[in-house]
């Protein structure tokens, strides 16, 4: 407990000695008292046959996020991310960032911890309407979301090499967060690495390499683990840079438990997508992908048949974006699930169409 | 675990940037920017640009690489007026250079003390393309303004550098002076074409068009950020034709075919024109880009 409480402090105490910095009004983000604030809002709509319960077909808001940033004085930036659905509305995100410290950005607050590609997103950002299924049975759907505290040491390797340390407060499993991280005792901290290559092949395409590791106890007796790897190629041309590009990736997630004298396997899986952009306002999207022992349903629908065990899905989409502020994406999914239990065979066969829209104030996505 | 520890603590310690010495690290968010910092800065800066001439300034890919090559900057140079908002938001703060995060003395807004035109009054609103609600950040296409960036530079640079204040100021001023010159003459070979009316791509040439008399008729994009549709390319034409306006502009970093159409379709022709140092080959600085956008507007006025 006291090495973990040494290896957190100590950069807290460096923040304190950091270079001092004369403040300033000016800032990038905005020149106000008033903090930068957008919203963006995601309506969907969908059809499938397994789908037969009232409301699971049809148009519907899928979620509203209202985001806010601004510079707190010299040493923080503050960022909150509210996102609403039709029933509830959540604190999704606040975290405090600061880059005081050279080569390292700290992080605080509650907010998605750096595990993976996939895991980071917001949902407005995410490259396919649903999820792959193998983030609901690792992760969460929109990735690991806790309060904690992140690291992000940039290395001096002469190649973009990002070493992250996070570690987050103890949290039990629910539907959106699968890992049991309860264990009471004082010892448990759960703690994330993930170290992320990027490297430039030529000025038009880079190689992204990352692996991430999060643990911790659990409310069992066991500890609770999900391990990732990440590839990523991605291309946009220079001159181009708004008209043409493409993006090629996957991911492999894999959740155990284990304790001082097993290991237990639970589930893991995969995908790999394949995005084109053909114009300035059209993007194609093609994503294949399979999970074993999938535990969540993606029928995402309680009342109609589940759909879990080992599954597998395919996923082909094409989206419209007339500006940057908007896009219409068209998406079918065609997922086979075998049931483990009673050797059931189900199918998702859904078409899908979402709008995607932000007003006001937007930070750029991640590259 | 102790061992990691004394690794992590050794490794940060290798990871913190020397003190800035008398040679200043610069970064710039564009190649202008770039090409008169290493005027002002003369054998004590290195001044290199994250965002390349031929590529479109708004939308720069914010790739982990452009952090990593600001890592150690001592000062980074930003276009301002929101013209880089689009990438600059992740790329410096992930830099983790405390140097140059907004508020630090490395960063500079070089739209300081410019004269900004374009500033909308009234309601902003998104109904009208992707507009620019500080007013047109496009002010380096003006090469008056760049006399402000320079002496902007200079006072910065002395701050940081004391040690070479007074050659930063000669440089700056020596820079005011060739550019003084090389603007009289611009103005003379412009001179026989002022009120000529020309079409551009994007709304980013009204600095030159405002500083040497030209007029611009119309753009080839609807409203910033939306690419034109068939329907608009031909009313374009048609009332291009109607006016004899025979001239459209582009930036490499368009749709020439978009561009090429309309003066097709007007009868007309379409010139590649950087803005941007660096947009073409004969564009190495700020001087041999305002010498290769004058002549090549002389070329296409003289022929039309």
């Amino acid at each position: 407990m006291k090495t973990y409480i040494r290896i957190f402090v100590c950069p807290l105490l460096l923040l304190c000695v950091a270079i001092p910095i004369h403040a300033q009004t000016r800032s990038i983000i905005s020149n106000l008292a008033n903090p930068a604030i957008g919203m963006s809002a995601l309506f969907l709509g969908q059809a499938a046959p397994n789908l037969t319960s009232p409301g699971s077909t049809g148009p519907g808001f899928q979620e509203a996020e209202i985001s806010l940033i601004s510079t707190v004085d010299p040493l923080w930036t503050l960022a909150g991310n509210f996102t609403f659905d039709a029933g509830s509305g959540v604190a999704e995100e606040a975290f405090a960032i600061s880059d005081s410290i050279p080569n390292v950005q700290i992080k605080v607050g509650e907010f998605r911890a750096a595990f993976g590609k996939h895991g980071t997103l917001h949902t407005h950002a995410f490259p396919f309407i649903q999820a792959p299924v193998i983030m609901s049975n690792t992760l969460g759907e929109e990735g690991y979301k806790n309060a904690g505290i992140e690291a992000g040491w940039m290395t001096p390797l002469p190649w973009y090499c990002e070493l992250t340390l996070g570690a987050y407060r103890q949290s039990e499993s629910s539907p959106d967060h699968p890992l049991n991280f309860n264990g009471g005792s004082m010892d448990n901290i759960p703690y994330l690495v993930h170290l992320k290559n990027l490297i430039d092949v030529d000025d038009d395409t880079t190689f992204e390499l990352g692996g991430s590791a999060l643990t911790g106890m659990g409310d069992d007796g066991f500890h609770h683990a999900v391990y990732g790897a990440d590839l990523t190629f991605r291309n946009i041309p220079l001159r181009q840079s708004n008209q043409r590009g493409w993006i090629l990736q996957g991911e492999y997630l894999r959740k155990v438990s284990f304790d001082q004298t097993a290991a237990n396997f639970e589930t893991d899986g995969w995908y790999g997508s394949f995005q084109y952009r053909w114009g300035q306002e059209w993007w194609s999207g093609f994503r294949v992908e399979e999970a074993f022992n999938s535990v969540s349903d993606i029928s995402d629908n309680p009342t109609d048949t589940s759909l879990s065990g080992h599954v597998q899905r395919a996923s082909v989409n094409i989206a419209w974006l007339p500006s940057e502020f908007s896009e219409m994406k068209l998406e079918y999914g065609l997922a086979k699930a075998d049931n483990p239990v009673d050797g059931s065979t189900q199918f998702d066969n859904r078409v899908m169409l979402q709008f995607n829209y932000i007003i006001g104030f937007h930070p750029p996505h991640a590259y | 675990m102790k061992k990691i520890i004394r690794l992590i603590a050794v490794s940060l310690s290798l990871g913190i940037a020397p003190p800035a010495l008398a040679d200043l690290k610069v970064a710039t968010a564009l190649e202008d920017l770039a090409s008169v910092a290493q005027f002002v800065g003369g054998k004590h800066v290195t001044a290199t640009s994250l965002c390349k001439g031929y590529q479109d300034p708004h939308f720069v890919p914010a790739k982990p690489s452009l952090m990593k090559a600001i890592q150690n900057a001592d000062v980074f140079i930003s276009v301002g007026l929101e013209l880089d908002g689009g990438w600059l938001p992740l790329v410096i703060p992930g830099s983790r250079n405390p140097k140059i995060q907004p508020g630090a003395k490395g960063f500079i807004d070089a739209s300081e003390e410019v004269n900004v035109l374009e500033k909308p009054t009234g309601t902003v609103s998104r109904a009208e393309g992707d507009i620019h609600p500080l007013g047109n950040p496009h002010y380096y296409v003006d090469p008056a303004n760049l006399e402000v960036v320079a002496d902007h530079l200079a006072r910065i640079f002395s701050e940081l550098d004391s040690d070479n204040a007074d050659e930063y100021k000669t440089n700056a001023k020596a820079f005011d002076e060739k550019m003084e010159e090389s603007i009289k003459g611009w103005e003379a070979q412009l001179k026989p074409f002022a009120g000529t009316p020309i079409v551009v791509f994007h709304e980013n040439f009204i600095y030159f068009t405002t500083r040497f008399g030209l007029k611009i008729f119309g753009t080839v994009e609807p409203k910033p950020g939306i690419p034109p549709s068939p329907r608009y390319l031909t009313d374009t034409a048609q009332a291009m034709k109607t006016a004899g306006v025979k001239v459209v502009l582009y930036q490499p970093y368009y749709d020439a075919d978009a561009a090429q159409q309309l003066a097709k379709k007007a009868d007309g022709t379409a010139f590649e024109i950087p803005t941007e140092v660096g947009g073409v080959p004969q564009a190495k600085d700020v001087f041999s880009k305002f010498d290769f956008i004058v002549s090549t507007l002389v070329k296409s006025f003289s022929t039309k």
